[in-house]
């Protein structure tokens, strides 16, 4: 076994152990937390398939950015859980199962298409398709993603700006107090002065 | 060199792993922190066969994919934080107004 090989399977164990205690913990805090451990070993991962770029967005964006975000939310809304799995009545255990099993049914399917995909592409023309070896020099740098961005993803590029723009106005104004402030505070007033002139 | 299929068995079991979380889970953090775990396995699937592939399109929808989950999350916990304002819980199955 390699050094990379045993770079993977430790970053892989990391992740599936984080992703797991991510959805078991009753405390929403050691969710967040084992949440960052998964997000950090994707970014391992990340740079290990050569996209270096994505590796380093995935440690800002999600790691730094988003994960802060849950935080705060956390902060403000956390309590503990009595009954975090959904079984209660005999209802809510028939639904537990056929979401269960319709989601491990979708694993397996998932696993068995895309496994059958790479061995047929891999098939192809002796084995040119799929590469085993390094890829090129500037492969997955800022530089040359960001080349892609700005030429083929131009409008992509432009229109998820707007999108997070949109983002934003929309998490302000849904997260906004409506009781105090603003809004209420000029009405009175003008219902005032129209009283007073009546 | 790792094979390109060890990354996308990894990639299906977190994206179970997230699919069970949202089923499972009654905190709409939770399912919401799973939301991410499944568009994360997405991304490493894309890398993966990027990698393989030797075709560097998939980092720039990866770009565009960690955009909008950014933007989801965003969108996602400001209704989370006005839920919790007027029905005092972040548990779905207490939100039953729209049930009867």
């Amino acid at each position: 076994m390699d050094g990379v090989t045993i770079t993977f399977y430790a970053f892989s164990t990391l992740i599936i152990i984080g992703a797991v205690m991510t959805i078991t913990s009753r405390n929403a805090i050691g969710a967040v937390m084992s949440l960052v451990a998964t997000f950090f070993g994707l970014a391992a991962l990340y740079a290990l398939l050569y996209a270096h770029f994505l590796a380093a967005l995935q440690v800002l964006v999600y790691a730094g950015a988003i994960m802060v975000l849950f935080i705060f939310v956390v902060m403000v809304l956390n309590r503990d859980e009595i009954h975090p799995f959904s079984t209660r009545g005999w209802s809510s255990t028939f639904a537990w199962l056929v979401g269960v099993g319709s989601v491990l049914y979708l694993g397996v399917q998932l696993l068995s298409k895309l496994l059958n995909f790479t061995v047929s592409m891999s098939h192809q023309s002796g084995g040119a398709v799929l590469h085993r070896d390094a890829p090129p020099e500037d492969f997955g740098t800022v530089a040359a993603v960001g080349h892609l961005l700005f030429t083929d993803y131009l409008f992509a590029f432009e229109a998820v700006s707007i999108l997070l723009l949109i983002a934003v106005i929309a998490a302000v104004v849904v997260a906004r107090s409506h009781r105090s402030g603003a809004y209420e505070e000029p009405e009175a007033a003008v219902t005032e002065s129209h009283g007073g002139h009546a | 060199m790792i094979p390109v299929e060890n990354f996308l068995v990894l990639a299906a079991v977190l994206f179970c792993i997230g699919g069970l979380g949202v089923v499972l889970r009654k905190n709409v953090l939770i399912i919401l922190m799973s939301v991410e775990l499944m568009l994360n396995a997405a991304n490493l699937t894309l890398l993966a066969f990027a990698r393989a592939h030797h075709d560097q399109h998939a980092h720039a929808f990866a770009f565009l994919v960690i955009a909008v989950a950014a933007a989801e999350a965003a969108v996602g916990l400001s209704i989370v934080v006005g839920i919790f304002r007027t029905r005092r819980t972040v548990q779905v199955d207490e939100l039953t107004l729209m049930k009867h």
